[in-house]
């Protein structure tokens, strides 16, 4: 999501109307870019990805023109055939392969357009773009330069000019060591031998994309006739990213003129042709809408649209979204208005239910806390040391995190018991003695296709000065008794309990679960002051052996 | 002799572990109060004496602990000005008004032309001794008179059995029954304050007709991502945005049979589904890295592979309420886990006013009267929506989740054939949020006795 600023005058102007700040707020939103707020005349308003045709104000001013009705139906721009032409080298082939390019003349561009022409090419680089990696792009006046251009790759150290921000020659290789730019995206270059640049006929360099432009062809308030040129990986996206550009430009009172690159016109600013079935419109969307009425939405959002036995539809050539009816559907809505749909119910008999496990899960919740015990609710993530050292655990087997915030989220838990102590830590200061449940989630590897599957079980833990193994085996056997479970407890040995107070739960003789009382070094080890006991069960298994 | 039950137990007390300060008894687990109550009863009968000790103490204040740590405004004017001068301007982080007065006061510098000069006496200074008196608790009147220390009293309340006291024959004592004097309230086994907002949500969708589906953590991006429309070059599959698994770090994605092959031509060219598709290249490879999942949603879709049916078994409807991870920076409003509904209804002939419908119904129970829905996108609903509420107590709209309809790119893939699919993807933290009076979202998974236990059951239509 980009956010933008733009200036209601200039908002205004090219709406050709003014809207009151009341009208903007409350009903613009409902296009799909929020309008957060208006401060004098800033406006801050939100886009989402889906429509990169929205980042500047000139793209914004043209959705609206037919969202409030001011101007509706698809705008058809003209492309004057002009003669300038740009050989593509074949070097590009393995950096960056893919050009378009457009010329807009007879601008008249003020400090304030500028900026937001800035604005309109960060926006893109971030989103679209991602990150200048698939599109980046340089806009250029076309008065410093002379075609035709000349798009190559070369070794770093062969070229060198004077990018912007900087008053020396550098070459490209040091532009990505030494200039800002350079430095924040130099990673996309990374592992190429050659970089990518744009000259001209004279040898003068145009940029060197996706880096930098050279300070040469910078547009200021005198520029007239702008070069445009969109560089990337993506062909499709190179081309929509570069008809978003010379339409915005049109808008402000530019003509388009073609390029001609390796022989192909560009750019092509015809629109799109989809065909949408008004029944599949009224079905999916519950409006009962006559043809007619579908029109006048899809030409409020701009499309152009004829009505025949299903109806055409023209979709304007800066539109990047449109995929399917379903986008179509959706823009007819949008323009309807979604505060003008009735809520409705369909008249279905279906049953609601819920997992076996999470009913046995609540049981033993209503058990445990009428037994006097607090419920925590505690963390899927864990640090390795917590599930390893910290229980006197050897190297354990539980899902690792690739990528963790920090040591402390770099594990997923395999057993609830190291959560339930690094509560009562959180406790410390509060009275004793002091005892927690939790039914909760594990994560545990196995044969599963993920190779990880979640599990649910339970835990026990109390502590305080007259603490000890009994209080556990108490809490146990109440379990036991309000489950109707016959459970038994057998000697046994777990690192973080003492050896003569631990031992492992079964039921019918199969092994469900480990009661104990902590060892001192686990006390230590979690800062606890008081003796403490506790018990964790599967509680899968326990519901398989409570199931008839 | 007459005495209330709790005096009587405050005194038994007092004669069998002897003199006890108002805090031991606090300690034992009695209320504050009623100790305090029962105290005055048996000081009014002499059977206890009562002392009071009013304790001083010097702490330091919010100014004091900043000189603790940071030094002395005058002292790091002093420093900043090591070279023989510093511009004013340049003071800007450290409380420049109180250095430069207290500095000229002892004599340390000069002001010429907006620039701070040392004195010679300046120039000599080579200790703090302001932070130096407070690390060694040495304060002097001065601190005091500038704030950086406050003196606190504290009073304790000592109760000591007297003579009479020790000797009343117990068997004596008639009991002054008080049925309107508070007791203490007494700490008892209790479920925790979110987890019952959330079952509660659980209930409602059962309520409501729908069925629970189930899901792991861990879960191949092909589920979280690639089967919900979701361009691999998306900035959600992005490091920072998502947790991938060191072990174990990708999944089997057999089990999916075809429906790889046909998520790969929907990505690629639209395949069968009536789309364009995104164009460019499709990798398996990246599909089956595993995530921790980071939306329920990739549940959903999990949910139209598995339940394997054929149109006539439509309609279908089914939820989950469960965790979700995210790479975020922790903190007061954002966790790297959190809980979030999702639902899903499959059918031949649903719409989007059904979509408004169930999300009307689900949050008009979860006591929220009014909503609405605002343009968003998702890659994997059109139409994609923000679900919105009006919060009475303040007055604003508050952003709940997203939700939509299922993509036919999302549909027919993994269903095998075409359907209406409404999805959404909601959460409730906020109302736990409000019925624990919190301001700190990770407060949530704290678990503080004393929050879970002051903490009401919440209703939403309960005060």
């Amino acid at each position: 999501m980009a956010t933008l600023e733009i200036d209601k005058r200039e908002f205004d102007e090219l709406l050709g109307e003014s809207l009151d700040e009341q009208k903007l707020i409350e009903e613009a939103s409902f296009l799909g870019a929020h309008w957060h707020s208006i401060d004098g005349n800033v406006c801050e308003v939100e886009t989402y990805p889906n429509r990169p045709d929205l980042l500047s104000v000139e793209g914004l001013a043209r959705a609206y023109r037919g969202f409030f009705d001011i101007e509706t139906g698809r705008k058809e721009y003209e492309v004057k055939d002009g003669d300038i032409e740009v050989e593509v080298d074949e070097s590009v082939e393995d950096v960056r392969p893919h050009i378009g390019g457009a010329v807009v003349r007879g601008l008249d561009l003020s400090k304030k357009k500028i900026n937001g022409l800035i604005q309109l090419q960060e926006k893109m680089h971030e989103t679209m773009g991602r990150r200048r990696d698939k599109l980046a792009i340089g806009l250029h006046d076309l008065s410093t330069v002379d075609a035709p251009f000349t798009y190559k790759a070369v070794e770093p150290e062969k070229v060198s000019f004077t990018p912007l921000e900087y008053d020396r020659n550098m070459q490209l290789g040091e532009i990505l060591d030494e200039h800002e730019k350079g430095q924040e995206y130099s990673w996309i270059l990374e592992d190429e031998e050659k970089y990518p640049i744009i000259e001209d006929s004279e040898g003068k360099i145009l940029s060197f994309p996706p880096i930098i432009n050279n300070q040469l062809t910078e547009v200021d308030s005198g520029t007239q006739d702008v070069f445009i040129d969109v560089t990337g990986k993506d062909r499709a996206t190179v081309l929509k990213a570069l008809n978003i550009l010379a339409t915005a430009l049109e808008e402000r009172g530019g003509e388009i003129e073609s390029v001609e690159i390796d022989g192909e016109k560009m750019p092509d600013l015809s629109p799109a042709e989809f065909t949408l079935d008004p029944d599949y419109f009224r079905e999916v969307s519950g409006l009962d809408l006559e043809r007619k009425e579908i029109v006048e939405r899809l030409e409020m959002m701009k499309y152009s649209a004829k009505v025949g036995k299903s109806i055409q539809v023209e979709v304007p050539c800066y539109r990047n979204d449109v995929m399917h009816q379903y986008d179509l559907i959706e823009d007819i809505i949008i323009a309807h208005r979604y505060t003008n749909i009735d809520p409705e119910l369909p008249n279905v008999d279906l049953i609601g239910s819920q997992r076996d496990i999470e009913d046995t899960a609540e049981v033993v919740r209503d058990i445990m806390t009428g037994a006097g015990a607090l419920e925590a609710l505690t963390y899927i993530h864990n640090s390795k040391e917590d599930l390893t050292e910290n229980i006197e655990r050897e190297e354990g087997n539980f899902v690792k995190v690739d990528n963790p915030l920090s040591e402390d989220y770099s594990a997923l838990r395999d057993l609830i018991t190291p959560s339930l102590l690094e509560v009562l830590k959180q406790n410390k200061h509060r009275a004793y003695p002091q005892e927690f449940f939790e039914t909760g989630t594990v994560t545990e590897l196995d044969e599963s296709s993920t190779g990880a599957s979640n599990r649910k079980k339970m835990a026990y833990i109390k502590s305080g000065a007259n603490t000890d193994f009994t209080d556990a085996r108490e809490k146990l056997q109440v379990l036991e008794r309000d489950l109707g479970l016959e459970i038994d407890v057998e000697t046994d040995e777990r690192p973080f309990f003492q050896d003569s107070r631990a031992g492992k739960i079964l039921v019918e003789g199969k092994e469900i679960g480990f009661i104990g009382q902590f060892s001192e070094q686990i006390l230590e080890n979690w800062e606890l002051n008081h003796p403490t006991a506790g018990f964790e069960l599967d509680l899968e298994k326990v519901h398989e052996h409570l199931k008839k | 002799m007459k005495l209330s039950s709790q005096a009587l137990e405050v005194l038994k007390i007092l004669r069998e572990d002897g003199p006890q300060t108002v805090t031991d008894f606090e300690e034992k687990g009695l209320d504050q109060s009623m100790v305090n109550r029962a105290a005055l009863d048996l000081e009014e009968q002499g059977l206890i004496d009562l002392e009071e000790d009013e304790e001083f103490e010097q702490v330091l204040t919010d100014k004091g602990l900043e000189v603790k740590e940071k030094g002395s405004p005058e002292y790091r004017l002093v420093q900043k000005a090591s070279d023989g001068s510093v511009e004013i301007s340049e003071l800007d982080d450290i409380p420049k008004d109180i250095a430069i007065g207290k500095a000229r006061e002892q004599g340390w510098i000069e002001i010429k032309k907006g620039e701070v000069h040392l004195t010679s006496k300046g120039d000599e200074i080579e200790k703090d001794l302001v932070k130096q008196r407070l690390n060694e608790q040495d304060f002097t009147e001065s601190d005091e008179d500038r704030g950086l220390i406050e003196v606190e009293t504290s009073t304790k309340r000592r109760l000591s059995p007297t003579e009479k006291g020790e000797g009343l024959d117990l068997e004596d004592v008639e009991l002054d029954f008080n049925v309107e004097a508070r007791t203490s309230t007494p700490r008892t086994g209790k479920k925790h304050y979110y987890k019952n907002i959330l079952q509660y949500a659980r209930q409602t969708w059962m309520e409501m007709g729908f069925e629970e589906m189930e899901g792991d953590y861990v879960v191949p991006s092909f589920l979280n991502f690639d089967a919900l429309y979701t361009p691999q070059d998306h900035p959600a599959r992005e490091l920072h945005d998502t947790f991938f698994v060191e072990n174990p770090e990708t999944a089997d994605l057999s089990e999916y049979g075809d429906k790889v092959e046909h998520v790969k031509e929907t990505h690629e060219d639209g395949w069968e589904t009536g789309s364009r598709g995104y164009g460019g290249k499709w990798s398996e490879e990246e599909a089956e890295k595993n995530v921790l999942r980071t939306h329920t949603t990739a549940i959903s879709a999990r949910t139209l592979h598995e339940i394997d049916i054929n149109e006539e078994e439509l309609p279908k409807k089914f939820f989950i309420v469960g965790r979700n991870f995210r790479n975020e920076t922790v903190d007061r409003t954002h966790l790297a886990e959190f809980f979030q509904t999702d639902g899903i209804v499959v059918g031949k002939d649903l719409n989007f006013a059904n979509l408004k419908g169930y999300i009307s119904k689900f949050f008009e129970k979860m006591g929220y009267d009014k909503f609405r829905l605002i343009p968003s996108y998702y890659p994997y609903t059109e139409m994609s929506v923000e679900v919105q509420v009006w919060d009475e107590e303040d007055e604003e709209w508050l952003g709940m989740g997203g939700a939509g309809m299922f993509r036919p790119e999302v549909v027919k893939p993994m269903l095998g054939f075409e359907a209406r699919v409404l999805a959404w993807g909601l959460g409730v933290p906020r109302i736990a949020f409000m019925a624990a009076g919190l301001s700190d979202i990770r407060e949530l998974y704290r678990n503080d006795i004393e929050i879970i236990n002051e903490t009401p059951v919440w209703r939403p239509d309960w005060r």
